[in-house]
């Protein structure tokens, strides 16, 4: 909990000095003609309190507040990768392979991730590409075609 | 009175027309799917969705969102007493003695008296809706920018109140969202901010996108740290309707719950959720034996069931009253309606009388609709509970990844989602609250318009939000809120210091 506490104050801090140093080159403008970085410097300004009372709260704080869930398992976050690297895969090769093929290779992907046997993958994915693709494009929406074109 | 009358004729026309009704049973369809399923919820939802409402009229689009929404609120109670894990937020408190009803073979009359004492609720949260907007708007016809301005900020700062978690984050998870909605081309000197150079970025970042990543995608991740695995009641689910005994212990209860809920939905940050706590709260309290809560109860059940409907209704007032939403869920329908080109406020109803009074007779139909999928068609929801999660999950992801790529038929899209996928996870982990974020997200930009408008008329002077009554009174409440949240922590400090050094 320590460490997640560090990294997002770190986080705060830094994008709140990103932002105060971006909308002062935008401009601010005057109280007279508000310029489009007033109102972004302002927030940059004033994500910088919580984000040091966070940083200082232990200081003054003796009794550790947050609840201590139960971790994830190593398992359980390399699933969580697995997940996102699919996802990410699936937008690279939406556009270049076709909804179908990507679709197909996604559902085949996730079943098997979320440790299905072999028949409820292929049935399962097949089911869902199917009802998918037909039922969205009934609805009017164009789904890329990729090298289906 | 007749106006409202005529009014509510004209709006069961349009509720009435074979379309809209077919959307509004999509509506409460999914909503009770998404409030049964555990996984997914109405925000996420709605979200996904909401692409595919923009070729609709506003007021079919809206009468499916709101659907939904307190379609969701019925839903949750299901999987609450037949599975003791709650399908939605607001029916976290019906497990305590629903679940322990469905284990002493009473799960037919737990059901019943959630289904019938939402039904009440939400009807009791339509009639004082109609009444409660029409004279809100009529008031907020003296509502210039300051008092805008000013109301926002009231409503930001009780949504931090009120949120779960430490004040800071949530204060910092509103400015997040302040920050989120001034991305792309500025509306007064058409100069984009924060867009890295990026065209898809000019027209800002959609709510839809984060939407589905904060609370879907990153939903999907959060559930995969645990095995999700569901021990659904096995017993005949018999005897739906409650008998007089049943309905002797919880008319009390019901009509508390209506009219502590109505109120609580307006809150900004409060809502269904809120509102099914207090109740449940509340009954305990005032029980002759209060004991019997957590044993199974009917009034355990039955209160929290009607506040939490009751309190859905009211989150309506401000969104229609003011196009101020009060919660993330209202902030959502507030994108649907800005898309559609209708701008909710005082001059909503003269303006728009068919989406108003549509939205409003729909709700009158989808909650009968709402009985009718609750109660007969009880099977099918239990049948629904017994999918595995491991089958659910990629079809989860399906529905986002679709949802992503209609809203502009772009890649881009869907990568921001799964952006704000990760973003919510990590948020999660680290115990931010999310909610505060798309709703401050919804309202930056009228927050920033506002304060330029408020300066410009008082040529660049901040006495204007002092000066005007409503604003001052508003501002005052702001600040007395934020000194006794301050005080109460700085107590606490100093409370802990001297345990700390006593403990020494």
């Amino acid at each position: 909990m320590k460490t997640h506490r560090l990294v997002s104050c770190f986080c705060w801090i830094t994008l709140s000095l990103f932002v105060m140093i971006s909308s002062y080159r935008m401009g601010l403008g005057g109280v007279h003609s508000p310029g489009p970085g007033l109102m972004p410097f302002l927030l940059g300004v004033l994500l910088l309190f919580p984000s040091f009372y966070l940083l200082a709260e232990p200081l003054f704080r003796k009794r550790e507040e947050e609840p201590a869930g139960e971790k994830a398992g190593r398992g359980q976050y390399r699933k969580i990768g697995m997940v996102l690297v699919s996802l990410v895969v699936f937008c690279l090769l939406l556009e270049r392979l076709g909804y179908m093929l990507s679709m197909s290779l996604f559902c085949l992907a996730l079943f098997r991730i979320m440790n299905n046997r072999w028949r409820t993958i292929l049935i399962g994915s097949a089911l869902t590409i199917l009802i998918t693709y037909y039922g969205f494009t009934f609805l009017g929406l164009k789904l890329p075609e990729g090298i289906f074109r | 009175m007749p106006d409202i009358l005529s009014g509510l004729l004209s709006g069961f026309q349009v509720a009435f027309d074979p379309l809209n009704l077919l959307f509004c049973f999509a509506g409460v369809f999914i909503g009770t799917l998404i409030g049964v399923l555990p996984g997914i919820g109405p925000i996420g939802a709605m979200s996904i969705l909401l692409p595919m409402t923009f070729g609709l009229s506003p007021v079919s689009s809206l009468i499916m969102l709101a659907g939904i929404y307190y379609g969701a609120q019925y839903g949750g109670s299901t999987t609450s007493i037949l599975v003791n894990i709650p399908g939605e937020a607001a029916s976290i408190v019906t497990c305590l003695d629903g679940y322990q009803m469905a284990r002493q073979g009473r799960a037919g009359p737990a059901l019943g008296i959630a289904a019938f004492g939402s039904l009440i609720g939400s009807t009791f949260s339509i009639i004082v809706l109609m009444f409660s907007v029409i004279t809100l708007a009529r008031v907020a016809l003296k509502f210039g920018p300051p008092e805008y301005f000013s109301l926002i900020c009231l409503s930001l700062l009780i949504s931090v109140y009120l949120a779960r978690g430490s004040f800071a984050k949530s204060i910092i998870m509103i400015i997040l969202g302040l920050l989120l909605g001034c991305v792309g081309i500025d509306s007064v000197t058409g100069i984009p901010r924060f867009t890295f150079g990026s065209p898809s970025l000019y027209d800002g970042i959609g709510v839809s996108q984060i939407a589905m990543g904060l609370f879907g995608i990153a939903e999907v991740f959060e559930n995969l740290e645990e095995s999700l695995s569901r021990v659904v009641f096995k017993t005949r689910v018999k005897n739906l309707l409650p008998n007089l005994e049943d309905w002797k212990k919880s008319i009390g209860p019901i009509a508390r719950g209506s009219i502590l809920g109505f109120p609580l939905g307006i809150l900004p940050g409060g809502g269904a959720v809120l509102a099914s706590f207090l109740s449940y709260a509340l009954e305990k309290r005032i029980s002759k034996n209060p004991e019997k809560f957590g044993t199974g109860a009917i009034e355990g059940v039955a209160g929290p069931e009607t506040a939490n409907n009751a309190g859905a209704g009211g989150a309506f007032v401000p969104l229609l009253a003011l196009g101020i939403p009060p919660n993330a869920v209202m902030a959502l329908l507030l994108g649907a309606l800005i898309v559609h080109g209708v701008a909710p406020g005082p001059t909503f109803i003269t303006k728009h009388p068919q989406v108003f009074w549509g939205v409003i007779a729909s709700m009158y139909v989808g909650n009968i609709m709402l009985l009718v999928l609750n109660l007969p068609l009880i099977g099918l929801w239990v049948k629904l509970l017994k999918v595995p999660y491991r089958i659910m999950m990629p079809l989860i992801l399906v529905f986002c990844l679709i949802g992503a790529y209609s809203i502009n038929n772009s890649v881009v899209d869907v990568l921001v989602m799964v952006l704000f996928g990760v973003v919510g996870y990590l948020l999660r982990k680290s115990g931010y609250d999310s909610a505060p974020l798309v709703l401050s997200f919804i309202l930056g930009p009228l927050l920033e318009t506002t304060f330029k408008q408020s300066l410009i008329m008082s040529d660049g002077s901040f006495s204007i939000f002092t000066q005007r009554p409503i604003s001052a009174v508003t501002l005052a409440i702001a600040a007395l809120l934020l000194i006794s949240t301050a005080f109460s922590y700085y107590r606490k400090a100093k409370a802990d210091v001297a345990f700390g050094d006593g403990g020494a």
